[in-house]
């Protein structure tokens, strides 16, 4: 039998993998090679952006500093928070999606393959497009959420807003087929027996902010769209003398923005939610209450974004029902909270890396939300409006919520990945060192925010106090980078010199844990089976199939099951690698490219080419007729 | 062991699956869904500062409402195409394909048109009211030229029956597509060329 074996794992090697040629780097459709390579993209993307951040901090040291001037500090700011809300903190966690989700629902690939690889390629030529700014030294210089009237021509002349109007409806095309192509994975490709109730909870927060996506980035377009048109066409949707109004912005920015947070904060605690159970040794606590409280911040997200303008003026009855309803949102988040630390609570914690930054996680999270009640609270919110306050907030969130997870991640997930482990001792260094670090970078902004100091400011007066609150934050901002260059070097490391990890170093449940590290092309021989929630941790044998009904060894195919039994339903066939997505990618980058210029016939011959390559990519390959074939010859 | 065994495969009883293009579809109609529903909460915002507004006089439903009973003829003639593709009569599925094209670009000419009469009182540069005027029209029309391309994409397939390479299902993709396009211009017509009457 297992001669036999290795003639199918050969067969099923040679359907799946990608050639090692040039063209194979660019023609691949692999979930696991789109995963890895977003993951390495974002990572950069936080890295640059985490270089922006320090450059504002060296400025901030000290009052009176002038050695960034005013514009360049705004476009500085700018650029570091799109970076990282858009470029960063959402694609690392579709990086994880990406390589995780098959894995996880025992499928072989996305249900999309090809148009995953287009997201990746979007995603990053969209990233690339908004750099070109930054090369011509006009960069966004409006903040991440670039307020009209401010970013109209008139106030914001150069080419800097149009980068930032049009990188971001190309990023929106990324993002927008990314969350399609996980619902329909989601849905369609869980392996037999994983019924809804036994799916893992990183799935329930990927599919919550899939959704989410659908939903809220339209508005992010529209938006965009209006700006673009004020700005270069001559429409009058944010000018208030011709009956335009200012505030539309903001009100369909933040539509977008909030459920946007948890877009970046969900599938964190998801990830959470796999990590924290497997080194507590047990199944997590609650595990309906954690799912249905995932799905219901995505919920009642859409029902909050007002918060972010109680400044502006409105009636209290409108801002009542917003306040009430972001209060609301911290009982989701409190359930959660509560079922990780019963888990810990009732386990026996196992203190690995990954759980010191898990618990890091936890315990930033509590301080984030707490400081958001802060804000979410209407008189606060005015007292705190637009100070460093704001910013001690949003980086207890972001960075408690979406960095730390992350870090949990990669320290849980890398050795599937590359095979290898990272180093413990190192691991847990970087953790102290960047929980000591942040804490004293973001921790002082509150006291910063309170006695008064705004935000996006590019220096300040001595005397106010601020001195010595600013010198500490930034010295915590550098104590911070250093404890994420200790994680670059072991991540690193262990490329060369780890342990070999074998299937399952971390004894744990999930699926994924089932495949070798790194997982071979096809992940497993025999489509897996599942019996409950925790498939690795019952003695159900996933790979049980003495018939080998569940190879499917004549091509690219998956097994795609009932949405809610995960009942066998159809055989899925899937693409061949082809680099038409790398093409539509490319032709859509020159149009938008060509808009931001207005080189009107350059945009006409990106869409002209966007179509032919749409074309080429959908247009049907010659196939053979499917032969029925009822025995193979195993030897 | 030299003696080969015979070991039986593919036997999970399944046919092949054809389904993912509609879920597809789905949310691909959700998310733009919301990108109108975006920009009818903008006319509505804008509506706000109606007294800034220079209208002259409230759009005229003299090409709205034909425009209207056409797409939904188109619609009705593609829906007919679909259930004779179903029963594989696929050259009357062809052509019910091309004559909904044709009715698509008679459509847009009427746009052509009804733009000119607008355009002596009103343009996008006129007043916000004008701005967001022509950009939801201009969003409709750009959706209905995707719409034609996809479904001349299906046009030009090689062939229309089942089989593991194209099955009936992108016919009834592009159709799912087509009938949004129109229902959204029933919407087009109810809030910016009734609303303002009312």
């Amino acid at each position: 039998m297992s001669a036999g074996t290795t003639a199918v794992q050969q067969r099923l090697q040679e359907i799946w993998e990608t050639p090692k040629t040039v063209h194979g780097w660019f023609a691949t459709v692999d979930h696991k090679e789109i995963g890895k390579r977003y993951l390495a993209t974002a990572f950069i993307f936080l890295i640059v952006g985490g270089i922006e951040a320090l450059i504002m901090r060296i400025q901030l040291a000290r009052s009176d500093q002038s050695w960034l001037t005013p514009e360049a500090y705004n476009q500085l700011f700018t650029m570091h928070g799109m970076t990282m809300i858009f470029w960063y903190a959402a694609p690392i966690l579709s990086g994880f999606a990406n390589y995780l989700i098959p894995l996880m629902i025992g499928a072989r690939d996305m249900a999309f393959p090809r148009l995953n690889a287009f997201s990746y390629w979007t995603f990053v030529l969209s990233g690339i497009l908004l750099y070109i700014s930054a090369f011509m030294g006009q960069s966004p210089h409006g903040g991440w959420f670039a307020y009209a009237p401010y970013t109209s021509l008139r106030y914001s002349p150069g080419f800097g807003m149009d980068f930032y109007a049009l990188a971001l409806i190309f990023l929106t095309i990324s993002t927008t087929v990314g969350a399609i192509n996980f619902i329909v994975s989601i849905f369609r490709l869980r392996a037999p027996g994983m019924t809804i109730s036994r799916m893992p909870l990183f799935l329930y927060s990927t599919l919550t902010i899939s959704f989410a996506i659908l939903m809220s980035l339209p508005a992010l377009t529209v938006d965009c769209v209006f700006l673009e048109l004020d700005r270069r066409w001559g429409t009058h949707f944010f000018d208030s003398r011709l009956g335009g109004e200012p505030l539309l912005w903001q009100q369909l920015f933040w539509f977008f923005g909030h459920p946007w947070v948890y877009v970046v904060f969900l599938p964190a605690t998801g990830m959470a939610s796999m990590i924290i159970p497997v080194f507590s040794r047990r199944p997590i606590v609650g595990y309906p209450y954690v799912a249905i409280s995932t799905v219901l911040t995505g919920v009642v997200g859409f029902g909050v974004w007002l918060h972010h303008m109680f400044a502006v003026g409105m009636s209290d009855m409108a801002m009542s029902f917003f306040s009430a309803g972001s209060m609301t949102i911290s009982i989701f988040s409190a359930v959660q909270v509560f079922c990780w630390i019963a888990t810990i609570w009732k386990g026996r914690p196992v203190p690995s890396a990954a759980m010191h930054f898990a618990m890091g996680f936890l315990a930033l999270l509590v301080i984030g939300g707490l400081n958001g009640i802060f804000t979410a609270i209407i008189p606060v919110d005015w007292q705190v409006h637009d100070t460093y306050f704001v910013v001690a907030h949003l980086h207890y969130v972001l960075i408690g919520a979406n960095v730390f997870p992350v870090f949990a991640a990669f320290h849980y997930w890398l050795p599937k990945m590359t095979g290898r482990m990272l180093n413990e001792r190192l691991g847990k260094w970087s953790f102290w060192v960047m929980f000591v670090g942040f804490n004293l970078a973001f921790f002082p902004m509150h006291l910063a925010g309170l006695g008064g100091m705004p935000r996006r400011i590019y220096t300040y007066p001595a005397g106010l106090g601020m001195d010595g609150l600013n010198m500490t934050a930034t010295v915590g901002a550098f104590i911070f980078g250093t404890g994420i260059l200790l994680s670059i070097i072991n991540f690193s490391r262990s490329f060369r010199v780890g342990e070999i990890a074998g299937k399952n170093p971390w004894n744990a449940d999930s699926l994924e844990w089932e495949t070798d590290s790194p997982p071979a092309p096809y992940a497993t021989v025999h489509i897996p089976t599942v019996v409950s929630r925790h498939p690795l941790w019952d003695d159900h044998d996933e790979e049980d199939d003495p018939n080998n009904e569940r190879i499917f060894d004549e091509g690219r195919e998956t097994l795609s099951t009932t949405w809610l039994d995960a009942e066998p339903q159809s055989i899925m066939k899937m693409p061949e690698d082809t680099i038409s997505p790398l093409l539509v990618a490319l032709t859509l980058m020159l149009l938008f490219l060509a808009l931001i210029f207005q080189w009107m016939w350059v945009a006409l011959a990106g869409v002209v080419g966007t179509l032919f390559a749409g074309y080429y990519w959908l247009w049907p390959t010659p196939q053979e007729e499917p032969q029925e074939k009822l025995e193979v010859e195993l030897v | 062991m030299t003696t080969a065994t015979l070991v039986p495969v593919r036997r999970i009883p399944v046919p092949l699956e054809t389904e993912r293009g509609t879920f597809a579809m789905r949310l691909v109609i959700l998310t733009e869904s919301f990108l109108f529903i975006s920009l009818f909460a903008s006319y509505f915002m804008l509506e706000g500062n109606k007294e800034r507004w220079r209208i002259e006089e409230l759009p005229k439903l003299n090409f709205a409402i034909p425009m209207l009973v056409v797409l939904l003829v188109s619609s009705l003639v593609l829906h007919w195409g679909e259930l004779q593709v179903k029963k594989q009569r696929y050259t009357a599925g062809r052509i019910a394909l091309a004559l909904t094209i044709l009715i698509g670009l008679g459509f847009l000419t009427l746009q052509a048109f009804e733009y000119r009469s607008h355009w002596e009182n009103l343009t996008p540069y006129t007043d916000s009211y004008g701005s967001i005027f022509y950009t939801i029209t201009t969003f409709h029309a750009a959706h209905l030229i995707a719409g034609l391309l996809i479904l001349a994409y299906v046009l030009a397939l090689p062939r229309y029956a089942p089989s593991p390479v194209s099955p009936y299902r992108p016919f009834h993709v592009a159709a799912m597509y087509w009938h949004f396009v129109d229902v959204i211009w029933i919407f087009v017509v109810a809030v910016l060329y009734i609303g303002p009457h009312l």
